[in-house]
């Protein structure tokens, strides 16, 4: 009687599950959208990711933006709008749902070269790629990639990180657990803070330039090269500083400090004229100084 | 009677006792019978909305006094407070409390900021040449009653160093301290949050209360430095940021909430 009930069973589940298992796949194809938008002079940006998704913005010679919008289902409400030179873009969720990839609205922008961007989104990558123009991105637990970006540049997480190649300008990274990499910068003012994650500067100093970059627990290392100039002020509560630069290290020129011993809690110093100011803390977490070879 | 002067009514009068015009008008108009029967629904649910916590009255004091000094807020004159609210400003105040956990917030994020900017020294009185003026008159009643340190700097333009060490010495028994007043604040906010839905997201929200868990132990490491080190000053810094930063957290997740229902 039970092989009966059981195949019985079997046979009804059989096809039940297998509709189930393809009801994601019927349900609602991705909807995919181009929106085509003139612009004169320095356009803005304004994308409000509510949902989850992608951020792609790139750059062309054209006084013309191009937004390709694509939604996972019909569940997310997709509103572009053009205002004069500001686009505002606006994603959101039509009903409350929490299946991963349900709710998620990727874009992708290809914007002049000099453009001004807010965005803003929940988990999805933010990436921008030669753009000049001032920009504040905004994540929860996305992280945000920068390739070739001038402008003073605010990035603001919870928990993504932040991958800054070869940016300009101005550079403000606040995140709690995030981590920052900035990476062959030619930055003039440079301001990193981060609870508990971990930051990498790797590149030059301008001349006159300000860096200032903290973490509560995470490690902080900096990577100079020889002909850098800059007076440098590393401190960390309960952490170690671990110099590993002590040969380009000279004792502060500009104040009657001095420590440049391995493994101490601060250090001062200068490279070259110290013409840069570099101020690098933490709370318990280590600071690292190398030169680059 | 008209849909629109019933409506007027309404916004004059709310749900007392309509006019026998008004309500011959509601007796016959569907559409208006619609509509008080919205708002009776929004009235009565907006009533089951559990209350939340308040901050303590000392916030809003301080908050105030701050804001007056900086010329952001200016005092109205008393006629303007006692002119009769409309009958939709009667239904916002029902939503008050969840307004004041977001004040709230911003209350501790801008005495976090404040005490960060403004430690209170220890140094002696004799040696504070300096002292920063207050950018407005506050009045001297007012000045009583400001028991927080955000108050502080001003008595100590003009008073004797005795005068001023007693002064000082009974204010500080009195007052919480900065870190006990964000502390304290953000953990009355903090209480509504394991039961909210934030985003409707599994990946936002346990990137979020992830997030708030780091910044609690951060909070607690910096905590326990102080209690065994209360002149760490660099400890007293760190405690503060994380204090700001579990400030914007918290009123981001709330945010998240809100928009989300």
């Amino acid at each position: 009687m039970y092989r009966t009930i059981d195949r019985r069973v079997l046979g009804l589940l059989g096809p039940g599950l297998l509709f189930i298992a393809a009801s994601p796949l019927l349900a609602s194809p991705p909807e995919h959208k181009d929106s085509r938008f003139i612009v004169k002079n320095r356009p803005v940006v304004v994308l409000q990711n509510i949902v989850d998704g992608r951020i792609e913005v790139k750059s062309w010679k054209n006084h013309e933006i191009l937004v390709t919008s694509t939604a996972a289902s019909d569940k997310v409400d997709i509103d572009i709008e053009q205002v004069g030179d500001r686009i505002d873009i606006s994603a959101s969720a039509m009903v409350a749902s929490s299946q991963p990839h349900d709710i998620e609205a990727n874009f992708q922008l290809t914007v002049p070269e000099e453009t001004e961007l807010q965005l803003r989104t929940q988990t999805g990558l933010i990436y921008v790629e030669q753009v000049n123009g001032d920009m504040k991105l905004q994540s929860v637990a996305g992280d945000v990639h920068l390739k070739e970006v001038s402008g003073y540049i605010i990035v603001k997480t919870a928990g993504g990180s932040l991958v800054c190649n070869m940016c300009g300008g101005k550079l403000e990274f606040t995140s709690i657990s995030g981590s920052a990499q900035v990476l062959a910068p030619a930055l003039t003012s440079v301001n990193l803070m981060t609870t508990t994650g971990n930051i990498l500067y790797d590149g030059d100093f301008v001349r006159t330039g300000l860096y200032t970059m903290n973490s509560g627990r995470g490690l902080v290392e900096v990577r100079f090269s020889g002909s850098n100039s800059f007076d440098l002020n590393a401190h960390t509560n309960l952490g170690n500083v671990d110099n590993q630069a002590a040969a380009f290290l000279k004792p502060d020129t500009h104040s009657s400090r001095h420590s440049t011993q391995k493994f101490a809690h601060s250090l001062f110093g200068t490279v070259g004229q110290g013409l840069a100011k570099v101020e690098l803390s933490s709370y318990s977490g280590t600071i690292r100084i190398l030169k680059r070879n | 009677m008209q849909c629109k002067e019933l409506e007027e009514v309404l916004e004059q009068d709310g749900f007392s006792p309509l006019p026998l015009a008004a309500r011959e008008h509601l007796a016959s108009c569907s559409a208006c019978q619609g509509l008080v029967a919205d708002l009776t629904t929004i009235v009565a649910s907006a009533r089951q909305i559990p209350a939340e916590l308040d901050p303590p009255d000392r916030i809003w004091i301080s908050l105030q006094s701050q804001l007056r000094a900086e010329g952001i807020i200016i005092d109205q004159p008393a006629v303007v407070a006692e002119q009769r609210a409309p009958w939709w400003q009667n239904i916002s105040a029902l939503f008050r409390p969840r307004v004041l956990v977001s004040a709230g917030v911003a209350a501790a994020l801008t005495l976090a900021v404040y005490f960060q900017t403004h430690k209170p020294t220890e140094v002696p009185v004799a040696a504070t040449v300096v002292a920063p003026a207050p950018k407005a008159e506050v009045p001297a009643a007012e000045r009583a009653n400001q028991v927080t340190p955000a108050s502080a700097p001003a008595p100590l333009q003009q008073a004797s160093a005795a005068t001023h060490t007693s002064a000082h010495d009974s204010a500080t028994s009195l007052r919480p301290s900065p870190s006990e007043l964000a502390g304290t604040t953000l953990m009355n906010v903090e209480q509504d949050v394991p039961s909210m839905q934030l985003a409707g997201n599994s990946a936002v929200d346990t990137s979020l209360r992830q997030n708030l868990r780091t910044l609690n132990e951060f909070i607690a490491e910096c905590q326990q430095r102080l209690k065994q080190n209360p002149q760490d000053e660099v400890a007293r810094e760190y405690l503060y940021s994380a204090y700001q930063q579990k400030a914007e957290l918290l009123s981001a997740m709330m945010e998240s909430g809100r928009s989300e229902h």
